[in-house]
């Protein structure tokens, strides 16, 4: 019997075939851990007695959630997950100013390939799937990983999702990431793997792709990633010296479902409080008035999502009410971005720009909403307190959000775009 | 291990959240994990005399997507604090590892079980076979357990533990 990316995968990294239902212990390529965990994975390993991690050279630890330390406590944090990394010898430490988010630099640097598998303490590495890597959060459990090198797994079915037609004007890739969790369910997703294919994908970028392998573990699904193709070898050969394999699903491989998806039929979308697969047309939230506003986060923080908000904001101003946080999720897309002209357009609107990392949405730590307000942002989730107070959190693409800081109100971006 | 429960039936309906429903969220966020504490606010916001009705033994029958919601463990360290058994039509993922993390003896999923009993009947559930018979209605259902792997993390009483055991096994390989 065939196998599906995710088998094929799982059974390299176990030493035997699997297929799915079987209980595993595969043994990750790379494990990783962000800066508010570190502590906490310390901990737990001093409590098991374990002073040696399975392999140092295998961890890879980033400063992302907190890239700035605002209070004095975070500092003293921030230089015990140094002399953590020191103590156990983690070679792969991307401190603040050096990588950015860890969903994203580690594909950036060449580090994440089609067909790695990886281990992480954090949900949204699922981001890794954009180039044809399994990348699975175990949260807590990420102690057992590092003091044993494995962790029990069940094989997921694979859900495949086939993408047809283009993107049309004033939509992106964020538009459909949420529409389509919306649209296949958490019944159907439930424990599964997305894998993403299709004749579609081949006007999708890398960028995109992040954001498509972003959403689905929203809705319960394992993890996500994209068939790799002749795009996912042409960004990543000038980034690795490593061979590079386009691995596929065999022809006769099982699948929970297949579907087919249509690009051409969506426009912009936003997700309502307070979940991120309550997905409605824009129509449903427009003229909602905002006073927050933020575009960045390992769902929508690389080069084209702000070169997407930069179009809509260049030679305007942001609304007098509204605060608009761009985080670019890298050093490489901040330093990218400096080069285009991106952050000149953003400071010229009037927008704060942020280090880079995760940016407010991790936990509203940094450029928080305060009670009652409304934000409309690229973030990953709504649920109330994400962004620091328990106000309303609208979830939608660069564009609608670049649009709306504008007009101070939930805006069609393709209001803004027609004067082209 | 005593796979075998014998008790009264707790039924309960669908999407029962795991934060709130099952265990107050302030023990999730002040990270208690103390299944004697926790015992004490099980289904507390649903019925607050529910911790002093259970008798260790009786079996929760509850619908789908049991434990929805951010996956906290807290709530099955309170089920297994009574020394209750679980039988659910389904449990979200996040959840189910909490289940067996907590060391908690479950059957899931069970389509259809909730159909099967209802609350005050006389249950005796084998959670290593899976066996779930309804000695009121004097009917049996058959379904499958959870998978050996998993029982062997349960059976040495939960995450903490089989760390604790696989740590001893590396080292003295």
């Amino acid at each position: 019997m065939g196998q599906t990316i995710s088998e094929k995968i799982l059974s390299r990294a176990t030493g035997r075939p699997v297929k799915a239902g079987e209980i595993i212990y595969p043994k990750p390529d790379l494990v990783t851990c962000h800066d508010w965990y570190v502590v906490n994975f310390d901990k737990a390993l001093q409590e098991f007695g374990v002073t040696k991690l399975f392999d140092p050279s295998r961890v890879l630890i980033s400063t992302d959630h907190e890239p700035v330390a605002v209070a004095p406590a975070s500092s003293e944090r921030q230089k015990r997950v140094r002399e953590i990394v020191a103590k156990y010898g983690i070679t792969q430490f991307y401190d603040v100013g050096r990588g950015g988010l860890g969903h994203i630099f580690p594909i950036e640097m060449g580090f994440i390939r089609p067909g790695m598998f990886v281990e992480a303490y954090d949900t949204h590495v699922t981001n890794y799937g954009a180039v044809g890597c399994l990348g699975i959060a175990f949260v807590v459990e990420v102690s057992e990983i590092m003091a044993l090198g494995s962790v029990w797994m069940k094989v997921p079915e694979t859900v495949r999702v086939n993408l047809h037609g283009k993107l049309q004007p004033g939509t992106s890739m964020r538009d459909v990431a949420q529409k389509l969790i919306a649209d296949l369910g958490d019944e159907l997703i439930d424990y599964s793997v997305v894998e993403f294919g299709g004749p579609g994908m081949i006007d999708i970028d890398i960028s995109g792709r992040h954001t498509l392998c972003n959403t689905p573990l929203e809705i319960g699904a394992k993890s996500a990633l994209v068939e790799p193709d002749e795009a996912t070898l042409a960004y990543l050969k000038p980034r690795t010296k490593e061979p590079l394999e386009l691995i596929k699903s065999d022809a006769n491989a099982v699948f929970r479902k297949v579907i087919d998806y249509d690009l051409n039929k969506i426009g912009p979308q936003v997700a309502v409080p307070p979940t991120p697969d309550n997905v409605h047309p824009i129509d449903k939230a427009l003229g909602t008035p905002i006073q927050h506003a933020f575009i960045g986060s390992c769902a929508s923080g690389n080069f084209k999502d702000l070169a997407d908000a930069a179009a809509i904001l260049k030679d305007r101003r942001i609304h007098p009410d509204v605060r608009l946080y761009v985080t670019p999720a890298t050093q490489e897309v901040a330093l990218e971005a400096t080069r285009a002209g991106l952050m000149e357009i953003f400071l010229a609107a009037g927008a704060t720009l942020t280090q880079a990392g995760c940016g407010p949405c991790a936990g509203g730590r940094i450029g928080a909403m305060a009670e009652g307000e409304t934000s409309i942002n690229t973030g990953t989730r709504n649920d109330p307190r994400r962004l620091g107070a328990s106000g309303d959190v609208y979830l939608a693409s660069p564009l609608t959000v670049a649009a709306s800081a504008i007009a101070g109100k939930i805006t069609d971006p393709r209001s803004m775009l027609a004067k082209e | 291990m005593n796979w075998v429960y014998r008790g009264r039936c707790w039924r309960f309906g669908d999407n029962l959240a795991i934060d709130g429903e099952i265990m107050p969220l302030r023990f999730a966020l002040s990270r208690e994990t103390d299944p004697n504490v926790l015992r004490d606010f099980l289904m507390s916001e649903i019925d607050p005399d529910f911790p002093k009705k259970v008798k260790p033994g009786d079996i929760i029958v509850a619908g789908r997507r049991f434990g929805q919601g951010n996956p906290h463990i807290q709530g099955f360290l309170g089920i297994r604090g009574h020394g209750l058994g679980l039988v659910a039509e389904s449990i979200p993922r996040g959840s189910f590892r909490n289940a067996i993390n907590a060391g908690l003896p479950f059957l899931a999923p069970c389509a259809g079980v909730t159909a099967a009993c209802e609350t005050g009947d006389e249950l005796e559930v084998n959670f290593e076979t899976g066996l779930f018979r309804n000695l009121t209605r004097g009917q049996d259902h058959q379904y499958q357990p959870i998978e050996p792997e998993l029982r062997e993390i349960v059976a040495v009483g939960g995450w903490a533990n089989h760390v604790r055991k696989r740590l001893a096994q590396t080292t003295t390989a």
